[in-house]
């Protein structure tokens, strides 16, 4: 041990007296770690912030549509649409899903006094703004009754009404889809950049009867039934119920497979999850890659040292040390390099998230797991690629090491 | 009270097979040196002195013959064992000195201490300042190597020799990267070490440094060819003076 401690402060020494070339070989390793920690880092910030969005979307969402399958690059079809029939029958039926909504979603051109604009319309039911938490700033929204009388009224979002109305509150005018006029009866409330980038406030939401019969004619079908389970705990029961009550209705037998999907929230957690989680793997071992580089520039550095060092090892081994106190003296040199070169990196990918977080404001909170990555790592490549050019060194014979010129 | 042997050798053999080739670098080589001595060993370059150095040295093993040093049987030590060895009874100086660049004197003297696995030497600075000043360097105890003449180099390695106490310093070619003048004042410090007790065998080439040596051996084709004691050492002041006579 004590033989140790005087080898460890021989290394140090080396590592003080070559101030310059110990930074530039530890240089590859800084920036290894650093892009092992913003990567992972950013990873898991994303994640977060998907998770975060998905749990905001509504309360215990379910979302039933048909099933669809790829074929030949598009989406077709494999069942029957769920349609009025179905959600009448949940309505009526339903214990677990106190709350129903159709979703038809067209692209509609929206014209207001300032202008118009390209945006889509979501023909919903009242209880869509209790299942998707979404909240009317201004006016009352519409009403079952408008639903029933399929009236030409909307809601329109936060974008719609800065583009279109410019300040004045537009409560109660009018505006054109598609060239029928439909009255204003509420603003919803800014939600701003949604999950994927998308602008959750340029949107037009009116009864789902009014735009299957008023603006499209009779169409066959919704594009989804939303629906929020009683709570949080009986989200799964209001999965199997909608499965057996759909399957009884859509007359599907035993045996076969049902026609339609059902995406629970929890459900789509855990696909963005995974997409995400992928993702972040993918992104670290691309940043690990620089740090296994790095280490090669480490041993690529080592081995020079070696070789312009042979004489003084030569020295040391006349002189009385053991093989083992310079591959001692090496490897610890490699390691020492190499674990102050993750520290570093350590503090540069914290910088480098902060700086991110300065200019872009994308909060990247750093993942504690990624340091621990980075730092054990670093560890590693000292060891790994630090032992051959010790090794070496250590094997050389001190006759020749003298004699090296 | 007979001395103390401190090199014993007997029939001391090494050979370097290169391919089919044998070389006979030494032949049955009995050496006794003993305590006190001042020995020079002379030869052309191929005669073996410096294979003989490093059997000495314990840097490398005889093919036949024994060796012992300080009363230690070499022959039958491990790689640790010798690394051991080297470092308790043997002081080395070299042609170049050696010594770590941009490290200081002191350091530099230090080192072999580095290595102590016995733990005798309990104030290493200590003792590396008190070499410094048997070979006259108090006043250059932290200076950097590269701040040094080479004379004053050669002096720390010899400080650097000196600090574990060894029972035998080997000198390998110590002056020949000196001048005559510097050359002489190495020569008169291994006197003068030499006179405090210290045994000092030295290989060189130049015969006005081996003459100030005790005993010459004149080493031709790996064999001894003369052994004998110096009549007419030289001194410092004669070495001077015969400098001056030729410039």
């Amino acid at each position: 041990m004590k033989q140790f401690l005087k080898t460890f402060k021989v290394a140090f020494q080396a590592i003080y007296k070559n101030r310059t070339r110990s930074l530039l070989t530890a240089l590859g390793i800084i920036i290894g770690v650093a892009a092992v920690i913003m990567t992972i880092s950013a990873g898991q910030g994303a994640t977060q912030e998907v998770q975060s969005q998905i749990s905001g979307l509504g309360t215990n969402l379910l979302m039933i549509s048909t099933k669809t399958e790829h074929r030949g690059g598009m989406d077709v079809r494999m069942g029957r649409p769920i349609d009025e029939k179905d959600l009448l029958m949940l309505q009526k039926n339903s214990v677990w899903m106190p709350k129903l909504s159709p979703l038809v979603a067209n692209g509609v051109r929206a014209i207001g006094p300032q202008g118009n604009k390209s945006t889509t319309i979501y023909g919903v039911s009242s209880d869509y703004f209790d299942i998707l938490n979404r909240e009317i700033v201004s006016g009352d929204g519409f009403t079952e009754e408008d639903v029933k009388t399929a009236r030409k009224v909307c809601v329109i979002g936060e974008t719609i009404k800065k583009e279109l109305f410019s300040s004045a509150d537009p409560v109660g005018r009018q505006i054109r889809i598609d060239k029928v006029p439909f009255t204003i009866v509420g603003i919803l409330k800014e939600e701003g950049k949604g999950t994927m980038g998308q602008d959750q406030d340029d949107m037009l939401i009116a009864p789902y009867t009014t735009i299957q019969n008023r603006l499209y004619g009779r169409r066959r079908g919704y594009n989804m039934i939303m629906a929020s389970a009683l709570s949080e705990d009986h989200i799964q029961d209001a999965e199997i119920e909608a499965t057996e009550l759909l399957r009884e209705t859509h007359r599907i037998l035993e045996g076969e497979e049902d026609d339609f999907e059902i995406m629970t929230q929890v459900e789509l957690q855990e696909i963005t999850g995974n997409v995400t989680g992928i993702l972040t793997l993918i992104l670290g071992a691309i940043a690990s890659i620089s740090l296994i580089v790095g280490g090669i520039g480490i041993m690529n550095i080592m081995l020079v040292s070696v070789t312009e060092r042979t004489r003084e090892i030569g020295t040391r081994l006349a002189i009385g040390a053991r093989e083992s106190d310079i591959l001692t003296q090496f490897l610890i040199e490699a390691i020492v390099l190499s674990l102050a070169g993750g520290i570093l990196g350590i503090m540069l990918g914290i910088l480098g998230n902060q700086i991110i977080y300065k200019t872009t404001n994308f909060y990247i909170p750093t993942a504690m797991d990624s340091i621990l990555i980075g730092f054990g790592f670093s560890v590693l490549v000292g060891i790994v690629f630090g032992y051959f050019p010790a090794r070496k060194a250590a094997r050389l014979n001190p006759i020749d090491a003298l004699r090296y010129e | 009270m007979p001395l103390k042997k401190v090199i014993e050798t007997r029939k001391l053999n090494r050979v370097f097979k290169n391919g089919d080739i044998e070389v006979h670098a030494l032949t049955e080589i009995d050496l006794v040196i003993e305590e006190g001595e001042f020995v020079a060993i002379m030869g052309s370059s191929g005669s073996g002195k410096s294979t003989l150095l490093h059997i000495l040295g314990c840097l490398d093993k005889p093919s036949s013959g024994e060796y012992y040093l300080d009363g230690v049987h070499v022959n039958k030590l491990n790689k640790n064992q010798l690394a051991d060895i080297r470092n308790q009874k043997i002081g080395f100086i070299f042609q170049s000195y050696n010594l770590l660049s941009r490290t200081t004197a002191l350091e530099n003297v230090e080192l072999p201490l580095v290595y102590d696995r016995t733990g005798r030497f309990t104030n290493s600075k200590e003792l590396a300042k008190k070499a410094l000043e048997q070979v006259g360097l108090e006043d250059r105890i932290y200076h950097k190597t590269n701040e040094l003449s080479g004379g004053q180099q050669q002096r720390v390695a010899i400080a650097r020799a000196l600090i574990n106490d060894p029972a035998l310093i080997l000198s390998d070619e110590a002056t020949g990267n000196l001048d005559s003048r510097t050359s002489i004042d190495i020569a008169d410090l291994f006197v003068r070490l030499n006179n405090e007790g210290k045994t000092i065998l030295m290989i060189t080439h130049e015969p006005e440094i081996a003459q100030f040596a005790k005993r010459m051996i004149y080493l031709r084709d790996g064999r001894v060819l003369t052994d004998e004691l110096i009549k007419n050492r030289s001194t410092k002041e004669s070495a001077l003076k015969a400098l001056e006579l030729i410039t």
